[in-house]
């Protein structure tokens, strides 16, 4: 078998950027909120929808597609916390209430996306040209995800050292009663994270819609990793989920070429993820936030 | 006639949900494991009753390795997580059903792939009629139903079912009282992975087909909403709310034929159901029916004689 | 008189991130009695009671228990020794009757397996009678007979505090572990529940009892712990105690 490993490592640098934006919502949300939140792959796929009618069905081309998907997604996850979870906290509901009404809320979302854009799955029209870089193929796109992930990496970085509102999502994802008695108003805190998390689930949406298809499925397609890199980075950990995303996405592309070796069938590489997660919570369940106590 | 085949069928279903619902209830409604992932045990007592029938073991044997299977599974896929949070159990058994369906879909030499197996029925008996046929498949999910019911409420109501709720309310103080926590919740969660199980091969054996399609995570959402609607660690409560999902679910199927509904019917249903489950944590956490406190015989007795002598002073 | 040890403490610390809860405290309780553990508020007394109890790891030293090390047994073996607690806080079973939260806490309750419950009814149904008879006898001392069967959840402070007390008394302890067991109780009641533990302490019972009102314990406790800011300051008996000048500097100088 002939293994482009160049491709193979640059394929991993894709998939940990998608999977960077898909899970950096999750972790915070579940670190500030105390549960986690299963519709978070609806918010995906609410992206992936919106990208498709904005960019492809209006024409009106990506970059607005990314800014747009982005806002109205992060007003739904919005929308969500204050009108679902948060009156249900408020009422002493305890942590299994919450995920079992992340997961109404996710088949409320679902099925309303199946029933607004049906359940036939669509495909971006591709007017992405590829092109070689030595050893590579690579397509805008991609060039697109990666930048978005870097940037995110970095504005989120700065964000967090640098703005007094970072401070305070620091401070309150690690311990929300230390938060409190410094007078950090928690509750701007967490709605901000709502909105960032979810706008950012929709952009991850958009690139996964265009790499595969879209449709109602297409983001609880990838729930396993994107939760894998939650509890391996750490609960509300934003450096771990940083590199959590890229050891899965390096995990899965080398994994895959591992399963094609073997003979086994290539969906196994969500299995990947379901290995990582299952020897996190063996060996370490608090993931890798030891290495990054300060976030 | 139709129609009582129909309502027939549809008691085998509330049947086998209801063993499903009896299950769920001891994990959740008694002991507060959030098991996320009923729908893989169920798949694993169907295909194992499907595989084991294939080599002609009798019935019963399907049955009851179906129940072993699905429970070792459960210890397996619990260990890692019993000890932590119920957020993480929630989610590895959620992954896990998730696996469990991916491997049956890929592997076609084992479990038939996307084709999935047939499977011949537990008991044929020639030239019979449906009917006679379905009160056979009745009789028999039924009587697996009811001995899950009895164990339910033999445990509910002994003192270990003190100890799995005393878990529930507040695991540190039980242990501090000591409970073994960890051996309490693995022993539950393999017995309600054997329950699970044992419905899986009851639902193969009647459906007479199985395909991994069967065991989407809907299955295992349909029956926390019979749990939580008819009354979490309330045994006949949840057995009504299994009953009520299930006549909803025909209703909404028949429904469709006659009424013209802006949105697809299948997608309104599970849009209803999500919304049904909210109304239910926001204004009825505790479901239809409350729980019932233990009853024992020494218990039944000293309030007996408390309240008789509470009726003579007053 | 010949005192055995029942608990030895040498130099225990326990921290949370940067504050030292407890830190190098050394003690010893031996049988019998009741002993006193006080200090100000947020001095390490509850983090001490629960870092014998196997809730949280030590950071450092050693938890003797009948000279037998018992720093990394978990809560439920400790339980088995026979040290149990009664917290600051009450953690009932709040859907739970009080009498089942009673029972919860008996000792080798035989229904308590998975087995027994289902195929050896005769066995713990006869065994339930007697140990609701002694769950009733305790039940009364707290003055909650008229709530054997209400939820636990539907006492007011005081009571849970006392439930709390009663389901410790209930677990046959060879030592419990008190901490501010009359915070919240009428005081009539809770001098009488001191009585009640010294009675109790004759019969091979152990109690180390945190509590904020000096004046009644004083009157009970044969020695007494001082703790400041995680450490031990003082010890004595009560009598003495008063006039130790340690004693005074640490309430008076977290004031
Ligand atoms: N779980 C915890 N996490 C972080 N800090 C803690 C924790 N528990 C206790 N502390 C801190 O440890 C110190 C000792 O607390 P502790 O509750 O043991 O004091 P205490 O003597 O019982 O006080 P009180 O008389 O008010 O009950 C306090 O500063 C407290 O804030
Ligand atoms: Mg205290």
């Amino acid at each position: 078998m002939d293994v482009n490993w160049a491709q193979v490592l640059f394929n991993s640098a894709i998939t940990g950027s998608l999977y960077l934006l898909g899970a950096v919502g999750l972790t915070l949300t579940y670190g500030l909120s105390s549960f986690p939140n299963f519709a978070h792959a609806e918010f995906i796929t609410l992206g992936a929808f919106l990208g498709y009618t904005i960019g492809t069905q209006l024409g009106l081309g990506l970059p607005i597609a990314l800014v747009v998907t982005f806002f109205t997604a992060g007003l739904v996850g919005l929308l969500c916390y204050r009108g679902i979870f948060q009156p249900l906290a408020k009422r002493g509901a305890t942590i299994i209430h919450l995920m079992v009404a992340s997961i109404a809320l996710s088949f409320i979302l679902r099925y309303s996306m199946g029933a607004i854009w049906s359940w036939k799955p669509y495909y971006f029209a591709s007017s992405w040209a590829a092109f070689d870089v030595g050893p590579l193929r690579v397509t805008g796109l991609w060039l697109w995800l990666i930048a978005i992930a870097v940037g995110l990496a970095i504005v989120m970085h700065l964000g967090l050292v640098k703005t007094r509102m970072g401070k305070a999502i620091r401070a309150t994802s690690s311990n929300p009663d230390l938060a409190l008695a410094s007078g950090i108003n928690i509750n701007k805190v967490i709605l901000i994270t709502w909105f960032v998390g979810a706008g950012l689930a929709a952009v991850a949406g958009i690139f996964r819609g265009a790499d595969t298809q879209i449709w109602p499925l297409t983001g609880w397609d990838i729930i396993l990793p994107i939760f894998a890199v939650t509890i391996l980075g750490g609960i509300g950990n934003f450096y771990g989920a940083i590199a959590s995303a890229f050891i899965i996405g390096l995990a899965e592309n080398f994994g895959v070429v591992g399963l094609m070796a073997l003979g086994l069938s290539t969906s196994y590489r969500l299995g990947i993820s379901f290995v990582i997660l299952i020897i996190t919570l063996i060996v370490k369940p608090q993931g890798l936030a030891m290495f990054f106590r300060r976030a | 006639m139709d129609l009582l085949l129909y309502g027939l069928d549809l008691l085998v279903f509330i049947g086998i949900f209801g063993i499903l619902a009896i299950s769920l209830n001891l994990e959740f409604g008694f002991s507060g494991l959030a098991n996320f992932g009923k729908v893989a045990f169920f798949l694993i007592g169907a295909y194992t009753y499907a595989l084991l029938s294939q080599i002609g073991l009798p019935f019963y044997l399907c049955l009851i390795s179906g129940a072993l299977v699905a429970a070792i599974f459960g210890l397996l896929i619990s260990l890692p997580a019993l000890r932590l949070r119920a957020d993480y159990l929630a989610i590895v058994v959620l992954a896990f059903g998730e696996i469990l369906r991916l491997i049956v879909k890929s592997e076609a030499w084992l479990a038939g792939g996307d084709w999935g197996l047939s499977v011949s029925p537990a008991i044929s008996i020639t030239g019979v009629s449906p009917r006679v046929d379905l009160l056979v498949n009745i009789a028999l999910v039924f009587s697996c139903l009811l001995i899950c019911f009895v164990v339910a409420q033999l445990l509910s109501n002994s003192p270990y079912g003190r100890v799995i709720r005393a878990i529930r309310e507040d695991e540190v103080a039980a242990e501090a009282l000591g409970k073994n926590r960890a051996r309490y919740k693995v022993q539950i969660f393999m017995l309600g992975s054997a329950m699970a199980g044992v419905a899986g091969g009851l639902y193969a054996q009647y459906l007479q087909a199985i395909v991994p399609m069967l065991f989407l995570p809907i299955i295992t959402f349909t029956i926390w909403i019979m749990v939580l609607v008819g009354g979490p660690a309330n045994n006949w409560g949840v057995l009504v709310g299994a009953a009520l999902v299930e006549v909803f679910e025909r209703g909404a199927n028949i429904a469709k034929d006659y009424i013209a509904l802006p949105i697809d019917p299948s997608n309104l249903q599970y849009i209803l159901f999500g919304v049904l489950i909210l109304l239910v944590l926001f204004y009825r956490p505790q479901g239809l029916f409350k729980e019932i406190p233990i009853k024992t015989r020494a218990l039944e007795a000293v309030r007996h004689a408390r309240e008789q002598i509470k009726g003579e002073g007053g | 008189m010949p005192e055995e040890e029942l608990l030895k403490i040498e130099e225990l610390s326990k921290h949370f991130g940067g504050v030292y809860a407890v830190s190098g405290v050394s003690l010893d309780v031996r049988k019998g009695g009741i002993w006193g553990l006080v200090g100000p508020n947020g001095s390490g007394k509850s983090t001490l009671f629960n870092t014998i109890l196997g809730l949280y790891r030590p950071d450092g030293g050693c938890i003797y228990f009948n000279g037998r090390k018992i720093n990394n047994l978990s809560s439920h073996q400790i339980y088995g020794l026979g040290i149990v607690n009664s917290f600051q806080v009450p953690r009932l079973f709040f859907q739970m009757s009080v009498m089942d939260n009673m029972l919860v806490a008996a000792r080798g309750h035989q229904g308590d397996g998975l087995f027994n419950s289902l195929f050896l009814r005769g066995g713990w149904q006869s065994q339930e009678r007697e140990l609701i008879d002694r769950a009733l006898e305790f039940i009364e001392l707290v003055e909650l007979g008229k709530m054997v069967f209400a939820l636990a959840g539907e006492l007011s402070g005081g009571q849970r505090k006392l439930l709390e007390l009663a389901r410790g008394l209930m677990a046959k302890p060879r030592l419990l572990l008190l901490d501010e067991p009359a915070a919240g109780v009428n005081p009539v009641v809770g001098k009488k529940i001191f009585q009640k533990l010294q009675t109790l302490s004759k019969n091979g019972t152990t109690f180390f009892v945190v509590e904020h009102r000096l004046e009644i314990l004083f009157n009970f406790a044969s020695w007494v712990y001082v703790m400041d800011r995680g450490k031990m300051v003082t010890q004595g008996q009560p009598e003495k105690i008063v006039d130790d000048p340690a004693f005074y500097q640490a309430y008076l100088g977290a004031e």
